[in-house]
């Protein structure tokens, strides 16, 4: 009975955690048909702005807005510098991107070196849920992802910049028409999707090694998530991260870690070769 | 863009004089990056060539440098090697291809899925090197694998790196000028319309990919012996980034190319990696410029400068032997469209659409935008899934059909947007229309095929002047001749149903005369069906035998042409009046 209480938090946990990460790359890819290859080293410099707080002697929560800070004028070059200039030619976003994450991994190895790293557990002692001991910053974790989740998907039916997204994204002539700045609308969606992802990386530096090479972890259950889940759509996500977050931890409780990752890449090609538009497709 | 024979000789001269000028530790160097070339030569192969960019291809040579390092620590020398070399390129390359069956199955052009997929199974194969301990040696690597028998490693193995590099050079050289590499070009510049001349892409692109793992798999298997040790390293992400971006910088439109990028860089990287902080940083900026401002590489450069650039083949205008024509039984035609549903999210494009051509002649579609003309071409083509309901061609179903299935089944198809492989010659437009469902399997590496010619082809080249110029670059033609362009390569598949789209828009006048006089020709000395989506009542009027009427996805009314103009339903819904 314990024992399916931890599991099954650890599920929660790992689905939570999952559906942070892939939430900026699902828009980015979705709502601008840009595959991010740098989404991972995003959230690797999330990690290391929560590190380079942490060196500073600061509270780990002046990370948080350090984070945001570092994401958003990252992205803005980048978008500003690259992306914008490729929105027509997807391939060569997905090479830029990738030499941009390579850059990335490059520079911040020259800066912090390359060796494992970590940031100290803020939250130290667990809760009790379930009838188990769970890690009181995990379960804190999940509240905030939960509160999260909650708020934007209030916002973004509600708010009109939703609206204006969803316009650009049907047709961006029409809505440059419509007076709607695409450009800006464009760059600040980017923006936001990249800032997510560093934003969970700040959330979960306490709990993971941080090294340069850290993102291509996130990057890739990222992309399995959109592909067994389909773009578009916020189910989609919540049900990918959920396939995948499941296959992964029961896969690695049975047998290894190396299974796990086995497993949800054989899911992920059979997706792709039945059903290539995912499980909840919008698109 | 195979280099001529004479350079090739020059550059393996001097290739075979490096250890006698600088030496036998600059040669084993050397040796190194060649190997690492010939595996770049996959690289560029699919990146280049076919237009998919494989991002984990290290797993390949990985998979080679370990049975090969496995087979030599049997201490069995050649008797173990020659067989572990032949696995070493066969195992990646049913790998590869399995993948690419599976990941190109339903996705068109060079999406970043297989990419993806392909990094992912790098990563997967490093973390299987390093937990399968008893097969691989684990994190440490596996070690002490001797040199070949009576080979040194650090002497004469470089000239078996040498004679490898150019065995895989002259393989890849045939695979890209035989009409299999020119399918791949054309897979590159326009996947889709590759399908509609019945070519199933994502079989060709996963045999390109097998080839390239393959390649791999061969560069790895002289890794092993060279370096003497075979760590997860090999397998893993680093490696396959690496590839990708010598290739990228060498250039990845020809062979040698991804070769001397990997040489050039592998020498840059050795000297300054530790004098220079900033040495991986500088690469990787290089590479982002060179995939945004320079997409041919330094060898595109090279050859920019040699004043040789020039596409392949093209210069070569080929006389065309007569060919026998597809069997012509063009009499049996039978299409049903019956009771066709088509939905897309929640607007019925086609309501129970239902329709029969069982003459052979000129059918003409007609009705208002959005009635669903081109829909029913594209349900018929398998380009929309139908939701209910059947279509039937010759007794067999082709509902939820697949373009290159429906094309194999003698159905032809002309988009209203004219579609042809713009980066390949006019000629080489023709060679790949000619080549619909009439290459064996023996004929995609052959150069025969190169040479056909079938008498329409001779009846289209004397209505349209302009295709006997075959050097010509595809896309460099105005938007009237690509649609004759395009026309001529739908009719020299020789279907027995075609289906054209606005075949006269964009013409002038005087192409639209002979636009119509082609189609009105070729259809009565063929006797095959064509159906004909048309807003032009001038052309409806010269070529149909009959009209079917379309209105908000199903058919108002079908008969002559007289009797439709009559139909008062049909006047009510052309001045705009509601049902």
């Amino acid at each position: 009975m314990e024992l399916i209480a931890t599991h099954g938090l650890n599920f929660l946990y790992a689905f939570a955690t999952l559906a942070l990460v892939v939430l900026g790359l699902a828009v980015v890819f979705g709502l601008l048909g840009v595959m991010n290859m740098a989404h991972g080293e995003f959230v690797m410099i999330g990690a290391y702005s929560a590190l380079a707080v942490q060196q500073a002697g600061l509270p780990f929560l002046f990370a948080i807005p350090a984070a945001i800070a570092v994401c958003v004028v990252i992205g803005w070059l980048v978008e500003w510098g690259l992306v914008r200039h490729l929105y027509k030619r997807p391939f060569d976003t997905l090479l830029a991107t990738w030499g941009l994450a390579i850059l990335m991994r490059e520079v911040v190895e020259a800066i912090f070196g390359r060796e494992y790293q970590s940031v100290d557990q803020v939250l130290p002692g667990t809760f009790s849920l379930a009838g188990v001991e769970y890690p009181a910053y995990r379960v804190v974790l999940m509240g905030i992802i939960a509160v999260l989740f909650g708020a934007l998907f209030a916002w973004y039916q509600r708010s009109n910049a939703g609206a204006r997204v969803k316009a650009m994204v049907q047709n961006p002539a029409l809505a440059a028409a419509m007076g709607i700045d695409t450009e800006r609308l464009a760059r600040w969606t980017f923006v936001f999707g990249v800032t997510t992802a560093g934003l969970a990386g700040v959330l979960l530096s306490p709990l993971v090694r941080v090294e340069p090479f850290m993102g291509l972890d996130y990057l890739l259950s990222s992309f399995f998530i959109l592909v067994v889940g389909g773009l578009g759509s916020l189910e989609g996500l919540i049900v990918g991260s959920g396939v995948i977050g499941g296959t992964d931890i029961f896969l690695s409780a049975l047998f290894d870690k190396t299974s796990g990752y086995l497993g949800v890449l054989t899911i992920s090609i059979v997706f792709l070769w039945l059903r290539p538009n995912g499980i909840v497709s919008r698109l | 863009m195979a280099l001529s024979l004479g350079y090739s000789a020059a550059i393996v001269v001097a290739l075979a004089a490096v250890p006698f000028a600088w030496g036998s530790f600059t040669a084993f160097q050397l040796g190194l990056y060649l190997i690492y070339g010939i595996a770049a030569q996959g690289v560029a192969l699919c990146w280049g060539r076919a237009g998919f960019l494989p991002l984990g291809q290290a797993l390949f040579f990985g998979i080679g440098a370990y049975i090969v390092g496995a087979a030599l620590k049997t201490g069995a020398g050649w008797a173990a090697f020659a067989p572990a070399i032949i696995a070493a390129c066969v195992l990646p390359a049913l790998l590869a291809g399995l993948v690419g069956l599976l990941v190109f199955n339903r996705q068109i052009g060079s999406g970043p899925y297989f990419s993806l997929i392909t990094l992912a199974l790098a990563m997967l194969g490093f973390q299987l090197a390093n937990a399968l301990d008893w097969l691989t040696g684990g994190f440490n690597g596996m070690t002490g694998i001797p040199g070949l028998p009576g080979i040194d490693p650090f002497g004469s193995y470089y000239f078996v790196i040498v004679a490898a590099l150019v065995i895989s050079t002259a393989v890849l050289a045939l695979v890209a000028s035989s009409p299999f590499g020119q399918l791949l070009s054309a897979v590159r510049d326009n996947e889709e319309r590759l399908q509609f001349f019945g070519f199933a892409t994502h079989r060709l692109k996963a045999a390109s990919f097998a080839i390239a793992g393959a390649v791999a798999g061969l560069a790895g298997a002289l890794y092993a012996p060279h370096q003497g040790i075979v760590t997860p390293q090999t397998v893993g992400f680093l490696l396959s980034a690496e590839l990708v971006i010598w290739t990228a910088v060498g250039g990845r439109f020809g062979l040698l190319g991804p070769v001397a990028g990997a040489v050039l860089i592998g020498f840059m990287a050795s000297g300054l990696r530790n004098s220079f902080a900033y040495w991986e940083i500088a690469i990787a900026l290089v590479f982002i410029v060179v995939v945004l401002r320079l997409p041919a590489g330094l060898g595109g450069l090279a050859a920019g400068l040699l004043g040789r650039f020039v596409p392949a083949r093209s210069q070569l205008v080929r006389e065309r032997p007569q060919l026998v024509e597809r069997s012509p039984d063009a009499g049996n035609c039978d299409l049903r469209f019956d009771a066709v549903h088509v939905r897309m999210g929640t607007v019925e494009i086609l309501n129970g659409l239902e329709f029969t051509v069982d003459q052979p002649g000129v059918h003409c579609i007609i009705g208002p935008n959005g009635a669903g003309k081109t829909s029913a071409l594209n349900a018929l083509t398998g380009r929309l899934p139908v939701a209910h309901g059947d279509i039937v061609w010759r007794g067999r179903s082709l509902a939820n059909t697949r373009p290159y299935l429906a094309a194999r089944h003698r159905i032809g198809r002309k988009f209203q947007v004219p579609s042809v492989f713009a980066d390949l010659s006019v000629g080489q437009n023709l060679d790949i229309a000619l080549w619909s469902g009439r290459l064996a399997w023996f004929d995609y590496l052959s150069p025969a095929p190169f040479g056909w010619r079938t008498g329409a082809l001779d009846d289209l080249r004397d209505r349209f002047g302009f295709l006997a110029d075959e050097t010509r670059r595809a896309g460099e033609l105005s938007v009237g001749e690509r649609q004759m362009l395009d026309f001529s390569m739908t009719m020299l598949a020789e279907p027995h149903l075609v289906l054209l789209d606005e075949p006269c828009a964009g013409l002038s006048p005087a192409e639209t005369g002979a636009m119509i006089e082609a189609i009105a020709a070729i259809s009565a000395d063929t006797g095959l069906v064509t159906i004909i989506v048309e807003h032009d009542m001038a052309v409806v009027e010269r070529l149909a035998d009959r009209v079917i009427v379309m209105h908000q996805g199903e058919v108002l009314t079908a008969g002559a042409m007289d009797e439709v103009r009559a139909d008062q339903r049909v006047q009510a819904v052309y001045a705009g009046g509601t049902k």
